[in-house]
């Protein structure tokens, strides 16, 4: 929307001369494009050619009824806003005129303020509608899309085992294929079949972090007890990619409001990556510290870093880097969007700073856990 | 003794070239490996293969797409035999794809995963080579 949009059509059909004259003069005067017609036929023909925004009509005219006038605007655009011009007597038909899909009448007389604010409310009411359409579209098409994307996704790795079997089946009788690579190929077709599962399981833990299913609770939760645990875990993946892992967390002060499923995955998803981006001989240093309300907890590794230009795609869903160093990595692309989710949705913040070749840090920020007053006894 | 015949194998899946490649070059092929489209336009111009294996989605939606019309635009290119291998559509069968549709009659089409035995009658057919 950054340049002004044209001026938007209004057309008046009115037999009366000084109605219709009138009416166009104040439209005009508005930075509407007003045309005005004397007839419900010329009035149609009109509506054809301009596309117009609105269509103020009167109901008593001569020739195609007002009433009629309104039921054909709308097979022409079910979108323009028709106004209609009746007489004190026949505010019946008016309720009727609206029944039939008119957006509101305006009694004679009418002062020229009536009719602004009656054109301006049609036509707000207007963008309205086609914004909400327009999302609406926008949102079919998002879905759409992710429904394409995920199914490639799932497909590709599935491809590639059916293609070795394939193969090794053609080739069981010569034993052609050395044994060393029959064994490199068994070894990546079980490599894709753990990519199949992690994009399934990371799928399914967005559907629940979106639907709310992962996160009702809000308990006191001590980070402590949910990064330990995890660190440990990962001790052995991180010592056979020669990585170390340190912690420096404070104790007795790293408590949040939280669920802790989502915060075990949160930490799960940023801790994997700072091994699985890290360089051999590299670290990764979970620290983690209290200030002004907020638990501060920073993951830094010392890997390959991320360039600048994908930085601001890094939270957004199945982005990765496609950078060949980072291509080699194997990843759903669905983590970081989801640790945002979860972040976001307990009130915190995310961040990375990172350099390539030196490393990354993510930042996450939640707010602190308060003793409630009412709770507090003595 | 028959020419070894040259193949262009372009496709962003590593494993996907690995097996089939692998198997192409049990049967007596020359196969060239690209992994996006732009190494694929080099490989193509610089080794002038007999036949090019193509896959469609790549790092960029239709990269196959684009990947095909740069070769064709070659004039030492402009009649290699492509087959295109990808997964974008599962229904449809390999079957000669008319001229019309901006493809050679030569060109075929291949849902992923593909029968590999019936992918190199098809390879041999086209570029001349009897088992």
């Amino acid at each position: 929307m950054g340049e002004p949009a044209a001026a938007e059509t209004v057309i008046v059909i009115d037999d009366d001369y000084t109605m219709r004259f009138s009416c166009g003069k104040i439209l005009t005067k508005m930075g509407l494009q007003a045309e005005v017609f004397e007839d419900g036929a010329r009035g149609l023909d009109g509506v054809a050619t301009a596309k117009p925004a609105m269509v103020i009509v009167d109901l008593k005219m001569p020739g195609i009824s007002g009433m009629e006038v309104i039921s054909r605007v709308h097979e022409i655009d079910p979108q323009i806003i028709i106004v209609v011009i009746t007489g004190y007597a026949t505010i019946d038909t008016a309720v009727e005129a609206v029944r039939r899909g008119a957006y509101d009448f305006l009694p004679k007389p009418f002062s020229p303020d009536e009719l602004r604010l009656i054109v301006n409310r049609g036509l707000e009411r207007r963008r309205l509608a086609m914004e909400s359409q327009h999302h609406e579209i926008e949102q079919t098409m998002l879905k759409r899309r992710f429904v394409t994307f995920v199914s490639h996704q799932l497909r590709t790795p599935l491809v590639a085992i059916h293609q070795y079997l394939d193969v090794l089946k053609h080739l069981d009788q010569e034993d052609d294929v050395p044994r060393f690579r029959r064994r490199e190929w068994l070894d990546r077709c079980l490599t894709r079949i753990d990519e199949l599962q992690n994009l399934i399981t990371d799928w399914l833990t967005l559907a629940q972090v979106e639907g709310g299913t992962l996160s009702k609770e809000r308990i006191k939760v001590d980070l402590n007890t949910v990064i330990s645990p995890i660190l440990k875990a990962y001790e052995q993946t991180a010592s056979a990619k020669n990585v170390s892992l340190q912690a420096q967390l404070s104790e007795d002060c790293l408590f949040v409001w939280g669920d802790r499923n989502c915060l075990n995955v949160l930490f799960d998803n940023l801790i994997t990556n700072a091994i699985k981006y890290n360089k051999s001989g590299g670290t990764v240093t979970v620290s983690g510290s209290q200030s002004r309300g907020e638990v501060v907890i920073a993951i830094a590794d010392t890997g390959v870093g991320i360039p600048e230009k994908y930085r601001p795609f890094l939270f957004a869903e199945f982005f990765r880097v496609k950078d060949d160093s980072a291509k080699k990595t194997v990843g759903t692309g669905l983590g970081l969007h989801i640790s945002k989710k979860i972040v976001s949705e307990m009130g915190g913040t995310i961040d990375v700073e990172s350099e390539v070749g030196v490393g990354s840090t993510f930042w996450v920020r939640l707010p602190a856990w308060h003793e409630p007053e009412a709770a507090r006894e003595g | 003794m028959q020419d070894e015949k040259r193949i262009l194998m372009v496709d962003d899946d590593h494993d996907f070239v690995e097996a089939v490649s692998c198997f192409l070059e049990l049967n007596g092929f020359r196969v060239f490996r690209a992994y996006n489209g732009a190494d694929g336009i080099r490989l193509a111009k610089m080794e002038r293969p007999d036949l090019i294996l193509m896959d469609i989605m790549m790092n960029e939606r239709t990269e196959g797409f684009f990947t095909i019309h740069e070769i064709r635009r070659d004039p030492a290119l402009k009649n290699v035999p492509i087959f295109v291998l990808s997964s974008f559509c599962t229904r449809l069968p390999d079957f000669e794809i008319p001229a019309s549709g901006g493809w050679l009659t030569h060109d075929m089409f291949f849902a992923k995963p593909v029968d590999t035995a019936q992918l190199l009658e098809k390879i041999r057919q086209r570029v001349g080579v009897t088992a």
